[in-house]
Protein backbone atom coordinates (compact mmCIF):
# COMPACT_ATOMS: atom_id res chain seq x y z
CA UNK A 1 0.00 0.00 0.00
CA UNK A 2 1.11 3.77 -0.78
CA UNK A 3 0.04 5.09 2.92
CA UNK A 4 2.19 1.83 4.48
CA UNK A 5 5.91 3.03 5.65
CA UNK A 6 8.92 0.99 3.75
CA UNK A 7 10.05 -1.01 6.45
CA UNK A 8 6.79 -2.37 6.92
CA UNK A 9 7.69 -4.39 4.00
CA UNK A 10 10.08 -5.91 5.54
CA UNK A 11 8.31 -6.87 9.39
CA UNK A 12 4.83 -7.49 8.06
CA UNK A 13 3.96 -8.91 11.70
CA UNK A 14 1.36 -6.44 13.06
CA UNK A 15 1.96 -7.25 16.79
CA UNK A 16 -1.06 -5.47 18.06
CA UNK A 17 -3.13 -7.82 15.84
CA UNK A 18 -1.33 -10.87 16.86
CA UNK A 19 -2.11 -10.67 20.16
CA UNK A 20 -5.27 -10.14 20.26
CA UNK A 21 -7.67 -12.79 21.88
CA UNK A 22 -10.52 -12.88 20.38
CA UNK A 23 -13.76 -13.96 22.08
CA UNK A 24 -13.36 -17.69 21.14
CA UNK A 25 -10.30 -17.81 21.95
CA UNK A 26 -10.70 -16.85 25.78
CA UNK A 27 -13.98 -19.46 26.51
CA UNK A 28 -11.68 -21.93 24.96
CA UNK A 29 -9.18 -20.80 27.30
CA UNK A 30 -11.33 -21.02 30.20
CA UNK A 31 -12.40 -24.12 29.43
CA UNK A 32 -8.79 -25.27 28.90
CA UNK A 33 -8.18 -23.79 32.60
CA UNK A 34 -11.46 -25.52 33.85
CA UNK A 35 -10.29 -28.94 32.84
CA UNK A 36 -6.67 -28.58 34.57
CA UNK A 37 -8.91 -27.43 37.75
CA UNK A 38 -10.47 -31.33 37.56
CA UNK A 39 -6.97 -32.48 36.72
CA UNK A 40 -5.66 -30.67 40.48
CA UNK A 41 -8.84 -32.48 42.15
CA UNK A 42 -8.44 -36.01 40.35
CA UNK A 43 -4.43 -35.65 41.89
CA UNK A 44 -5.72 -34.44 45.40
CA UNK A 45 -8.25 -36.82 45.69
CA UNK A 46 -5.67 -39.98 44.53
CA UNK A 47 -3.35 -38.82 47.48
CA UNK A 48 -5.78 -38.72 49.77
CA UNK A 49 -7.39 -41.96 48.88
CA UNK A 50 -4.50 -44.13 47.88
CA UNK A 51 -0.74 -42.24 49.12
CA UNK A 52 -1.90 -41.22 52.19
CA UNK A 53 -2.22 -44.10 54.12
CA UNK A 54 -0.81 -44.13 58.58
CA UNK A 55 2.26 -45.58 58.53
CA UNK A 56 2.00 -48.58 60.94
CA UNK A 57 5.18 -50.51 62.20
CA UNK A 58 5.03 -54.37 63.21
CA UNK A 59 6.90 -54.03 66.32
CA UNK A 60 4.83 -51.86 68.84
CA UNK A 61 5.67 -49.14 71.48
CA UNK A 62 4.18 -50.55 74.96
CA UNK A 63 1.71 -47.77 76.21
CA UNK A 64 -0.36 -49.34 79.34
CA UNK A 65 -2.10 -52.23 80.55
CA UNK A 66 -5.13 -52.05 79.21
CA UNK A 67 -7.29 -53.47 82.73
CA UNK A 68 -6.12 -50.33 84.41
CA UNK A 69 -7.54 -48.08 81.90
CA UNK A 70 -11.25 -47.31 83.35
CA UNK A 71 -14.04 -45.59 81.15
CA UNK A 72 -13.35 -41.93 80.90
CA UNK A 73 -9.84 -42.18 82.63
CA UNK A 74 -6.40 -41.35 80.10
CA UNK A 75 -3.09 -41.59 80.17
CA UNK A 76 -0.41 -39.42 78.61
CA UNK A 77 2.73 -41.25 76.69
CA UNK A 78 5.18 -40.54 74.14
CA UNK A 79 5.28 -41.76 70.32
CA UNK A 80 6.88 -42.49 68.12
CA UNK A 81 10.38 -39.90 69.89
CA UNK A 82 10.55 -38.86 73.19
CA UNK A 83 9.57 -35.57 71.19
CA UNK A 84 6.04 -36.74 71.08
CA UNK A 85 3.30 -36.11 73.76
CA UNK A 86 0.33 -38.12 73.28
CA UNK A 87 -2.66 -38.95 75.47
CA UNK A 88 -4.84 -42.60 75.66
CA UNK A 89 -8.06 -42.57 76.78
CA UNK A 90 -11.36 -45.31 76.83
CA UNK A 91 -14.37 -42.76 75.56
CA UNK A 92 -17.52 -43.35 77.62
CA UNK A 93 -18.43 -46.04 75.09
CA UNK A 94 -15.45 -48.30 76.15
CA UNK A 95 -13.49 -48.02 73.05
CA UNK A 96 -9.81 -46.93 73.00
CA UNK A 97 -8.96 -43.87 71.23
CA UNK A 98 -5.39 -42.27 71.08
CA UNK A 99 -4.17 -39.26 69.92
CA UNK A 100 -1.40 -36.55 69.66
CA UNK A 101 -1.50 -34.30 72.56
CA UNK A 102 -0.67 -32.04 70.22
CA UNK A 103 -3.73 -29.34 69.52
CA UNK A 104 -3.95 -28.38 65.88
CA UNK A 105 -4.20 -24.56 66.20
CA UNK A 106 -1.32 -23.73 68.04
CA UNK A 107 0.59 -26.73 69.15
CA UNK A 108 -0.87 -26.21 73.27
CA UNK A 109 -1.41 -29.04 74.73
CA UNK A 110 -4.64 -30.42 74.87
CA UNK A 111 -6.31 -32.37 78.18
CA UNK A 112 -9.00 -35.04 78.52
CA UNK A 113 -12.57 -33.96 80.00
CA UNK A 114 -14.15 -37.30 81.26
CA UNK A 115 -17.67 -35.08 81.70
CA UNK A 116 -18.27 -34.19 78.51
CA UNK A 117 -16.54 -37.35 76.75
CA UNK A 118 -14.33 -35.07 75.12
CA UNK A 119 -10.20 -33.15 74.38
CA UNK A 120 -10.04 -29.54 75.82
CA UNK A 121 -7.25 -27.01 74.61
CA UNK A 122 -6.98 -24.25 77.41
CA UNK A 123 -4.94 -21.68 75.13
CA UNK A 124 -8.05 -21.18 73.26
CA UNK A 125 -10.56 -22.86 74.14
CA UNK A 126 -10.43 -25.27 71.67
CA UNK A 127 -12.68 -28.80 71.87
CA UNK A 128 -12.02 -31.79 70.28
CA UNK A 129 -14.24 -35.13 69.85
CA UNK A 130 -13.07 -38.14 71.81
CA UNK A 131 -14.47 -40.62 68.97
CA UNK A 132 -12.91 -39.47 66.40
CA UNK A 133 -10.50 -36.66 67.42
CA UNK A 134 -12.54 -33.96 65.24
CA UNK A 135 -12.81 -29.95 66.12
CA UNK A 136 -16.19 -29.61 67.30
CA UNK A 137 -15.47 -25.81 68.89
CA UNK A 138 -13.06 -23.18 68.77
CA UNK A 139 -10.59 -21.87 66.60
CA UNK A 140 -9.18 -25.31 65.88
CA UNK A 141 -10.08 -26.78 62.51
CA UNK A 142 -7.96 -29.86 61.53
CA UNK A 143 -8.34 -33.30 63.16
CA UNK A 144 -5.79 -34.81 66.11
CA UNK A 145 -3.77 -36.96 64.47
CA UNK A 146 -4.46 -40.21 65.68
CA UNK A 147 -2.11 -43.20 67.43
CA UNK A 148 -3.43 -46.73 65.88
CA UNK A 149 -3.17 -48.88 69.25
CA UNK A 150 -3.04 -52.69 69.36
CA UNK A 151 -4.40 -54.87 72.14
CA UNK A 152 -2.24 -58.02 72.21
CA UNK A 153 -3.43 -59.71 76.04
CA UNK A 154 -3.37 -56.69 78.26
CA UNK A 155 -1.28 -54.95 76.56
CA UNK A 156 -1.62 -51.91 74.85
CA UNK A 157 1.28 -51.22 71.77
CA UNK A 158 0.99 -47.98 69.81
CA UNK A 159 2.19 -49.38 66.22
CA UNK A 160 1.67 -46.05 64.20
CA UNK A 161 0.13 -42.70 63.28
CA UNK A 162 -1.71 -40.66 60.89
CA UNK A 163 0.24 -39.00 58.77
CA UNK B 1 -26.62 -15.34 12.84
CA UNK B 2 -26.11 -11.86 12.88
CA UNK B 3 -22.47 -10.40 13.80
CA UNK B 4 -23.48 -8.74 17.22
CA UNK B 5 -25.73 -11.56 18.25
CA UNK B 6 -22.86 -13.50 17.35
CA UNK B 7 -20.12 -11.77 19.87
CA UNK B 8 -23.56 -11.27 22.69
CA UNK B 9 -24.04 -14.81 22.51
CA UNK B 10 -19.95 -15.73 22.71
CA UNK B 11 -19.70 -12.79 25.75
CA UNK B 12 -22.22 -14.64 27.63
CA UNK B 13 -20.84 -17.86 27.43
CA UNK B 14 -17.84 -16.77 28.33
CA UNK B 15 -19.01 -15.19 31.48
CA UNK B 16 -21.13 -18.67 32.51
CA UNK B 17 -17.78 -20.64 31.90
CA UNK B 18 -15.62 -18.10 34.23
CA UNK B 19 -18.57 -18.36 36.83
CA UNK B 20 -17.93 -22.28 36.62
CA UNK B 21 -14.43 -21.94 36.68
CA UNK B 22 -14.26 -19.99 39.89
CA UNK B 23 -16.48 -22.77 41.60
CA UNK B 24 -14.09 -25.26 40.44
CA UNK B 25 -11.01 -23.12 41.54
CA UNK B 26 -13.28 -22.73 45.26
CA UNK B 27 -13.68 -27.36 45.11
CA UNK B 28 -9.84 -27.45 44.66
CA UNK B 29 -9.02 -25.07 47.81
CA UNK B 30 -12.13 -26.91 50.04
CA UNK B 31 -10.22 -30.69 48.83
CA UNK B 32 -6.93 -29.09 49.60
CA UNK B 33 -8.19 -28.07 53.25
CA UNK B 34 -9.53 -31.27 53.24
CA UNK B 35 -6.75 -33.28 52.72
CA UNK B 36 -5.11 -31.52 55.36
CA UNK B 37 -7.77 -32.22 57.85
CA UNK B 38 -7.58 -36.11 56.98
CA UNK B 39 -11.21 -35.62 55.67
CA UNK B 40 -10.48 -37.80 52.64
CA UNK B 41 -14.33 -38.29 52.62
CA UNK B 42 -15.31 -35.39 50.43
CA UNK B 43 -12.25 -36.05 47.74
CA UNK B 44 -14.10 -38.25 45.32
CA UNK B 45 -17.17 -36.37 45.25
CA UNK B 46 -15.35 -32.81 44.93
CA UNK B 47 -13.60 -34.04 41.93
CA UNK B 48 -17.24 -35.86 40.33
CA UNK B 49 -18.78 -31.98 40.89
CA UNK B 50 -15.79 -30.48 39.25
CA UNK B 51 -15.83 -33.05 35.87
CA UNK B 52 -19.87 -32.76 35.66
CA UNK B 53 -19.10 -28.62 36.11
CA UNK B 54 -16.16 -29.37 33.07
CA UNK B 55 -18.35 -31.21 30.82
CA UNK B 56 -21.47 -28.48 31.16
CA UNK B 57 -18.69 -26.20 30.52
CA UNK B 58 -17.29 -27.88 27.19
CA UNK B 59 -20.55 -28.48 26.00
CA UNK B 60 -21.41 -25.16 26.29
CA UNK B 61 -18.00 -23.99 24.14
CA UNK B 62 -18.60 -26.71 21.59
CA UNK B 63 -22.77 -25.03 21.24
CA UNK B 64 -20.97 -21.92 21.10
CA UNK B 65 -18.77 -22.24 18.71
CA UNK B 66 -21.15 -24.26 16.53
CA UNK B 67 -23.55 -21.29 16.82
CA UNK B 68 -21.41 -18.17 16.02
Amino acid sequence: MASEPKWREQYPIDVERDHYVTRRGFATLLTLGSGLAVLANAIIAAVGEWIRRPARTGEGVFVAKASTLATGASILFRYPTGEDPCILVRTQSGVLRAYSQVCTHLSCAIVHEPASDKFFCPCHHGYFSAGEGRPTAGPPTRRLPRIWIEQRGDDLLAVGKDS
Amino acid sequence: MHVRQGIKLLTAISAFIATLVVIQLWLVAASLEALYSDDTAVLVPATVASAVLFLVNLLLLMWGRGKV
